[in-house]
């Protein structure tokens, strides 16, 4: 039997692309797998009774090492935001290329917990900052100063002690610029380093609740229990300042969906499906079923989805477990559930299915970086009339739509002054569209498609530059996707029915988010980690926490 | 220090800023953090462009036109990074006057490399040469704010840079990892005992 890959026009839509879940190629997952041969350590806990202070985890192997340095501050409740214009925070951190030494801390502490508005150096990976979930915080340091275990239904409704804002990476504030470390072989996978830092700031959140415990109360004080530590992940915080990059890094795009569709592809393709495998797909299918329970939301566009999605989860449980193993089993379950539920049902079991064949998916996850440098220049000796060919085929669907309606072009995306962060607004009723960014995609493609057309076919792209380069960024990507047909999203990125929440759920979860809790159509709260492994036992991990049972 | 990545984004968006188009901007980031890995003064010398004031720069490029003066480098650059994959053999352009001319070397690298071609650059104060290998070399201290009186001469030949008697000597020394076969081995090779006029 021939199985194809799902196309690009099928997969891009962004309700589809807006539905994907956390799989075995999750970058906090391939985290795990790449350094659960590694020594952790906490190497220093200096806090005070308060739990402000410093702290220091290193990872090791040979002789490489990353640190973690986390900086904890006394931070007002009046002072408390999540939001990315904040200045002050309960905890900071940064992952430090080696070992720190004195005088590198002192460096840190000064700038580390000022974020945006210190400087970093070269030595320095990664940035990141949290802010306590005071509620659960406090309920939990109470109770273990007090000898008792906290209340799991309160911490499981939350699922975390802290909440980390933003991530900071890749040459930002004068940290390491990526060409630093990408040839390193233990960072052969997208955000590798943001996903250690994540990881690592789990277990300090952990090493706090505990030390403050202890402090207020060293006679009765007992340590939180491991079963409830690892049911804690760590929040986040996420605005629109996600949302463009999955737009800006088409070729990343590109290797992120295609492993994820070689994946399903492979799995399709097995002839051969044994009980084993269809019982251990089960037991992942009843875990998931449970777990959804704890993903608590206030938003109507997520319950909705949520609901679609228990619904979808029971009718396709009732088709699977009758069915009856036959040739090109998981083929058959595949396409019943992409013709029978919703997408947000549809991707899960694809992501379900990952699951049951690691030897296909794991090797998949060194194939999701790239080195975007080699697509940057394109060829201009094409001829008009193959860039016109090109468009009619890989960009098909935006082709017809109408950019004079103002429905069409309703929304701009902008660089806030005051945020630091790319934002969109109403083209119609306010300021700044004349400092747009260039993320209008399907219309400045149309507009250039519009204009090829007047220019002789058989012409080399290069006389058509020779005045005209208004949309050369356009033509980057176009070449782009000509060789990487996953690296577009094929909806309009300025449309009145854009839901820019989608755009952030498909990068955290390739990220390996779960518990998706929009706040509104533009921010969006999740958890990280949670149910992995802690710091001490990584090693022991098989990479199946995901699919262990919270509560 | 800087990170690339933020000198990048600045100049892109300083770019942008100074109407170009995004494409352009881009171009001109991307060009900027190049010279700055290699140790090369490109921020100094965007900033310097820009501050002409960059409204007064030639952004269109006439290569037929000896006179134009205050040519963009950017431009510049990306004329011929654009144009150059056509296959004439060899070609002479002649320009009065451009700006900041360390800024058109990273696009004239990447054009000769992509089309296999040489770009020798004469001035009355500067020269330089790019082969379509990785490897240049300039003398930092001598990198005017302007060229005068340009010559700019594409050509798709390699330039020989070694002797005769150097290739020989390194050939023949090369020969002495091969193995000398014996003649009844000689005949026992592909096509052997068969004659080749069949």
């Amino acid at each position: 039997m021939q199985i194809e890959l799902r196309k690009p026009e099928f997969v891009m839509r962004l309700d589809r692309l807006g539905s994907f879940h956390q799989s075995k190629l999750s970058f906090l997952r391939s985290f795990i797998r790449e350094f659960k041969d590694w020594e952790f350590e906490t190497k220093e806990l200096e806090l005070d009774e308060n739990g402000f202070g410093h702290c220091v985890y290193v990872v090791t192997k040979d002789n490489k090492q990353y640190s973690l340095v986390c900086f904890s501050n006394e931070l007002d409740d009046s002072e408390r935001s999540d939001r990315v214009i904040a200045t002050k925070w309960d905890a900071s951190f940064v992952l430090f290329d080696g070992i720190p030494s004195d005088q590198d801390i002192n460096r840190l502490k000064a700038n580390v917990p000022l974020q945006e508005q210190g400087r970093v150096t070269e030595k320095e990976l990664c940035l990141s900052r949290a802010n306590k979930s005071v509620r659960v915080f406090e309920h939990v340091v109470d109770r273990l100063a007090q000898g008792k275990q906290p209340d799991t239904d309160i911490l499981y409704n939350v699922g975390y002690l802290y909440r980390t804002t933003a991530v900071y990476g890749s040459g930002k504030f004068g940290l390491a610029d990526r060409i630093k470390i990408q040839d390193r072989g233990e960072l052969k996978g997208p955000f590798r380093l943001e996903m250690m830092l994540v990881f690592l700031a789990r277990q300090f959140t952990f090493d706090m609740v505990n030390h403050v415990a202890h402090q207020r109360s060293p006679q009765n004080a007992v340590k939180l229990n491991d079963d409830i530590a690892r049911n804690l992940g760590i929040g986040n915080s996420t605005g629109l300042g996600m949302a463009p990059f999955i737009v800006n890094h088409p070729a990343l795009l590109n290797q992120w969906i295609i492993s994820k569709e070689k994946a399903l592809l492979a799995i399709r393709s097995i002839p051969n499906t044994s009980q084993k495998e269809k019982e251990k797909f089960q037991s992942y299918l009843s875990t998931i079923k449970e777990n959804i329970k704890f993903w608590k939301t206030d938003s109507e566009y997520q319950i909705k989805k949520n609901l679609h999605l228990t619904n979808d989860l029971e009718k396709f449980q009732n088709y699977f477990g009758k069915l009856d193993i036959e040739k090109f089993f998981w083929n058959t379950v595949y396409e019943w559930a992409e013709i029978n539920t919703q997408a947000e049902c549809c991707e899960l079991i694809v992501s379900l299915l990952m699951e049951v064949y690691p030897e296909i998916v794991e090797p998949l996850s060194y194939e999701m970086s790239i080195d975007e440098e080699d697509y940057f220049d394109f060829d201009t000796s094409r001829s008009i009339g193959d860039v016109c060919a090109l468009i009619e085929k890989r960009y098909a669907w935006l082709v017809e739509i109408d950019f004079e309606k103002k429905d069409n072009i309703f929304n701009f995306w902008y660089y806030s002054k005051n945020k630091q962060e790319p934002r969109m607004s109403d083209r119609f009723s306010e300021d700044g569209a004349e400092r747009e960014l260039p993320l209008a995609i399907a219309r400045d493609i149309n507009k250039l498609y519009l204009e090829l057309k007047n220019y002789p076919k058989k012409d080399p792209l290069s006389s058509y530059l020779i005045k005209n380069q208004e949309y050369r960024h356009i033509l980057r990507r176009i070449f782009i996707c000509e060789k990487l047909p996953y690296s577009e999203i094929q909806d309009n990125t300025i449309s009145k029915s854009l839901i820019p929440v989608d755009m952030l759920r498909l990068k955290l979860s390739f990220f390996g988010a779960t518990r998706f809790d929009p706040r509104s159509d533009r921010w969006v709260r999740i958890t990280m980690y949670q149910g992995a492994p802690l710091m001490k036992e990584i090693h022991q991990s098989d990479d199946t926490w995901s699919y262990k049972k919270i509560a | 220090m800087h990170s690339l990545y933020e000198i990048e984004t600045v100049v892109k968006r300083v770019a942008r800023y100074q109407g170009l188009s995004w494409g352009i901007a881009e171009e001109a980031g991307k060009t900027v953090r190049a010279l700055e890995q290699s140790a090369l003064p490109g921020l100094e010398r965007f900033d310097r462009l820009i501050s002409f004031p960059y409204s007064k720069c030639v952004r269109e490029i006439n290569h037929k036109e000896k006179n134009q003066k205050y040519l963009c480098p950017i431009h510049f650059g990306l004329f011929f990074l654009d144009q150059s994959h056509k296959p004439d053999n060899q070609l002479t352009f002649q320009f009065s006057n451009i700006l900041e001319p360390l800024l058109i070397i990273p696009f004239l690298i990447k054009a000769a490399q992509k089309n296999l071609i040489s770009f020798d650059f004469k001035s009355n104060e500067f020269k330089f040469f790019i082969g379509s290998g990785k490897i240049i070399s300039l003398d930092t201290n001598k990198i005017p704010h302007q060229s005068n009186d340009i010559t700019l001469e594409i050509s798709n030949q390699r330039i020989k840079q070694y002797s005769d008697e150097t290739w020989d000597r390194l050939y023949n020394m090369s020969l002495e990892t091969f193995v000398e076969e014996n003649e009844e081995k000689k005949l026992l090779g592909a096509g052997a005992g068969l004659t080749d006029n069949d």
